[in-house]
């Protein structure tokens, strides 16, 4: 399972990382130069990744975090977004209708839809699944002079965070971003500085899914038990009146049924 | 009461109608981005919020009365078990129909019914609400074949009726509680207030609630139009006093009473109980949850959800329980538009207003959303109208209508009625010209379909941000996000009146100071700035051209006589031009010379290397970084300072 490791600290905010991904998504340049000023987060259906300051000097780049349990895949009624065993979460146009619940489920907002087509569809990065299996790295790794990004196995990736907020004590803030955030994220963040500005979420929080799959899986349940008890108040109700009628045939009076 | 006529109401919802047609088309041909005011930031909108979870949430009446007379027995409810029915058909009819202008490719609604992800509250809905249509039109079926006296159909309906009665309620105890669990995935994004792991429960509580409510607003408002003698009791003779109020302990009302009134206040009384045991529900888990704190903070959103509960719930109970409320049918479709307005406002708070202070950017619904939305509302009260004309909805209304004086109008007579008196009515000539006139004045003024797109998009000059112009605004992409340059201090700096030359590289011929924008006139890309029309005028005076038209001879002078004219068989422009070099260095092999680089390439190209230079020389690093410009890149303001900030 891949992850990439986002060293705030050594981020320079030079967006070689967002040419990188423009060029290898083959993005429409021009627009994403745009969509830089224009769109919230930089993130567009032109520009999957984007540099945001998170703070006076510091900036980090922001794309699919690819959560390892993902609102967007639970929340697809199509089943159009997969997360692979390789870690990435992947989108399939061929399946979606367009009902961008995606967009409204994933937490970090980074789903986008292409609003200027007529025939559109979602946007976001695919973790660049065409390179690795050429064994390549992600676009945006490579692109970066910095060594900011950098890729890997998560597990390894999860170490390597350790051992430089081990190595160099009071650098960073002594939090990994993306260990255990929403479940856990294939992108991890470390940084010397609050990771608000990318909507990481300041407390304890479990993945989207959990909130509602316990709940969907409960739906047999409830309909086969509201089925069923509807069948029996029904049967009781005949039933009495039933026998209420033949109690009033035995007296011989009218009654009013309706009570 | 008599009857009023429900001629104007219709020639309005005709309006409406045909209105969101306009609108449809408008978003099928331009699509999404460009016809509603929906963006990444708000996915969700009017469509879907308003029309589909509104929109269903208020046909409940056709299982909660379903469930009252097949399940329970309770045959006083039997007259508006039709009614009901035909309300849910509509309900959800209405809903999908908006729906399939609201999701981005139409024709991939099927989708759902092949590929299926069990795990997605949507797709939960997506089968129920399906299934769910077909029930209300199987419980339709017989009402309408009855008049076609196929005997033998409506025989084997009513014969599953029972199970299907049964199938429709299980169903919609499924969706409705699973449209308020669709919002359960964004515990960061909705408002608090709103937000609660209880949703699904609130979600089909209000809509069985407001669903009655609905139920007894339609068969008010019927009776109001076409029939009142079942609701609003038989036409008073004499001097038209109705009710004699005795002024002993109990007053008993003695005026004449429609008989359907008792059955339909009764519903609202089902109706305000349920809200009743929301709004305690609501409530207790407002305190639980310790959200109550949001309320305090005074802001739209804790406004809205007092209005929310009050208008919604304590106004309708607060009616129920007056006597003098309860025995007019006037106060208690006032009572039911209340509890109705309730259930509206909270799904397009739960859906819409809960959303606005994380999105960042307000969600305002274009003309062709409102259009579309209200245009499909329309659309089922005509068809609602139309069926209930036409068919034994209100059995007994429906008889006694064919039997009476007033004989009822053949189908779709508004529509006929429209065409026939456009000359002759006033109102109908205003309806008619609107109905032509606004989708034109909309094509022709709308500014999405002005707004330049992005790669064309002009360049904003600077502007002064002094008197005297010594710091000048660029904005170029008028974002919002400008370099303050100060342009008297470079001067200064840099030789004081000699040394415009420094930056300012050319002016067009004739003119002394020509803004940077009007050749560098695209933000991002090179633009063509070869005006060919003033070469061959300007080629012919200074060539001395004879003849009647001297420009129509210039052609030689730069392409090459015998070849196609083409701009690759022309002179290139450094032949004529050379002398207006700046500094005097020919462009970099591969650039084209007659495109002015972009803006941003311009702008850019002068700053930098100075700067560059400079931070060399005074040692000071900040001089050469983006931040030194572009303020917004030191700590960018401030659209983001809100997320920064939670």
């Amino acid at each position: 399972m891949y992850g990439i490791l986002v060293d705030v600290t050594r981020c320079q905010g030079c967006e070689k990382c967002v040419a990188a991904c423009v060029d290898a998504n083959k993005l429409d340049a021009d627009r994403a130069a745009v969509d830089r000023f224009t769109a919230r987060d930089g993130l567009s259906a032109d520009r999957l990744t984007s540099i945001l300051p998170v703070a006076e000097g510091r900036f980090a780049r922001k794309s699919c975090l690819h959560c390892l349990d993902p609102a967007c895949v639970s929340a697809c009624l199509v089943g159009g977004l997969t997360r692979g065993d390789d870690g990435a979460v992947v989108y399939d146009p061929d399946k979606c209708i367009g009902c961008r619940y995606c967009m409204l489920a994933c937490p970090f907002h980074v789903p986008r839809y292409e609003w200027a087509s007529t025939v559109p569809y979602v946007k976001k990065c695919a973790f660049c699944v065409d390179r690795l299996q050429e064994g390549l790295q992600p676009a945006c790794v490579e692109g970066c002079p910095h060594g900011a990004l950098t890729f890997g196995e998560r597990g390894e990736l999860l170490e390597l965070a350790r051992k430089r907020l081990r190595d160099a004590p009071g650098k960073y803030l002594d939090h990994v971003w993306g260990e255990s955030e929403f479940g856990g994220t294939a992108v991890l963040y470390i940084s010397d500085v609050d990771l608000a500005a990318l909507d990481w979420p300041a407390r304890e929080t479990e993945p989207i899914p959990h909130l509602t799959e316990p709940l969907i899986a409960q739906t047999p349940t409830i309909g086969l038990g509201v089925a069923s008890s509807l069948l029996g108040v029904n049967w009781v109700i005949r039933r009495r009146m039933k026998l209420a009628r033949d109690n009033d045939d035995a007296n011989g009076r009218e009654r009013d049924h309706e009570g | 009461m008599k009857a009023r006529s429900p001629r104007l109401l219709k020639d309005i919802l005709w309006i409406l109608a045909l209105g969101g047609l306009v609108g449809g088309l408008f978003r099928l041909w331009f699509g999404l981005g460009a016809t509603t005011g929906l963006s990444d930031a708000v996915p969700w909108g009017l469509w879907k919020v308003l029309n589909m979870i509104a929109g269903v949430a208020l046909s409940t009446s056709g299982f909660t009365v379903g469930l009252l007379v097949y399940v329970l027995r309770r045959e006083r409810f039997k007259p508006l078990l039709k009614p009901a029915i035909l309300l849910a058909f509509l309900g959800y009819g209405s809903s999908c129909l908006a729906l399939l202008f609201d999701i981005g490719l139409p024709h991939r609604f099927w989708h759902p019914f092949v590929m299926w992800n069990h795990h997605s509250f949507l797709f939960e809905v997506f089968w129920c609400v399906m299934l769910y249509f077909t029930v209300t039109c199987l419980e339709l079926l017989p009402s309408i074949l009855e008049r076609y006296r196929a005997e033998k159909v409506v025989r084997a309906l009513h014969a599953v009726a029972f199970g299907v009665v049964v199938f429709g309620i299980s169903l919609s105890s499924l969706h409705h509680s699973s449209l308020g669990s669709l919002f359960l995935v964004t515990p960061q994004r909705l408002h608090a207030l709103w937000y609660s792991p209880m949703l699904p429960l609130f979600f089909i509580l209000s809509a069985i609630g407001g669903g009655l409510m609905m139920l007894v607003l339609v068969r008010i408002l019927h009776a109001h139009w076409y029939d009142p003698e079942p609701v609003f009791g038989p036409v008073p003779e004499g001097d038209g006093t109705v009710c004699v109020l005795d002024t002993g302990a109990a007053p008993v009302p003695r005026g004449p009473e429609g008989p359907e009134l008792p059955a339909l206040r009764r519903l609202a009384d089902i109706g305000a109980c349920v809200l009743g045991v929301y709004f305690v529900l609501k409530v207790t888990e407002l305190l639980r949850s310790g959200d109550w704190r949001a309320l305090g903070a005074g802001n739209w959103e804790s406004w809205l959800f007092v209005a929310e509960l009050a208008v919604g719930i304590l106004l309708p109970v607060i009616l129920l329980v007056t006597p003098s409320a309860r025995r007019s049918p006037r106060a208690l479709g006032v009572a039911a538009f209340c509890g109705v307005s309730g259930l509206v406002l909270n799904r397009l708070d739960v859906g819409i207003f809960g959303y606005w202070r994380d999105a960042a950017v307000p969600y305002v619904p274009s003309l062709t959303e409102w259009a579309v939305s209200l245009g499909v509302v329309a659309a089922a009260c005509l068809a609602f109208m139309a069926i209930a004309e036409n068919f034994s909805i209100f059995e007994d209304g429906w008889r006694r209508l064919k039997q009476g004086p007033q004989m009822y109008r053949a189908s779709f007579d508004a529509f006929t009625h429209v065409l026939d008196a456009v000359l002759t009515n006033g109102l109908q000539r205003v309806s008619l010209i609107a109905v032509i006139a606004l989708p034109l004045a909309w094509v022709t003024l709308y500014p999405a379909f002005h707004e330049p797109s992005h790669t064309e998009m002009d360049v904003a000059p600077p502007v002064g941000l002094d008197l005297q112009r010594a710091t000048l605004r660029m904005d170029g992409t008028g974002a919002g996000l400008p370099v303050d340059f100060p342009h008297a201090a470079h001067q200064q700096r840099l030789g004081g009146e000699g040394s415009c030359g420094t930056c300012h590289h050319v002016s067009l011929p004739g003119d002394q100071s020509t803004p940077c924008h009007r050749c560098h006139r695209n933000m991002i890309a090179p633009t063509d700035i070869f005006d060919h029309h003033a070469h061959t005028a300007y080629v012919a005076a200074k060539e001395q051209l004879g003849g009647l038209r001297p420009a129509n001879r210039s052609c030689a002078v730069c392409h090459d006589a015998d070849a196609t004219k083409t701009a690759g068989s022309s002179k290139t422009c450094l032949d004529c031009h050379r002398e207006d070099l700046w500094r005097d260095v020919p462009p970099a092999p591969g650039v084209d010379p007659k495109l002015a680089t972009s803006y941003q390439g311009a702008m850019h190209g002068l700053c930098i290397d100075c700067h560059a230079e400079e931070a060399a020389r005074t040692a000071d690093a900040g001089l050469a970084e983006c931040g030194a410009c572009h303020a917004d890149l030191r700590m960018r303001e401030p659209a983001d300072a809100r997320v920064a900030s939670r």
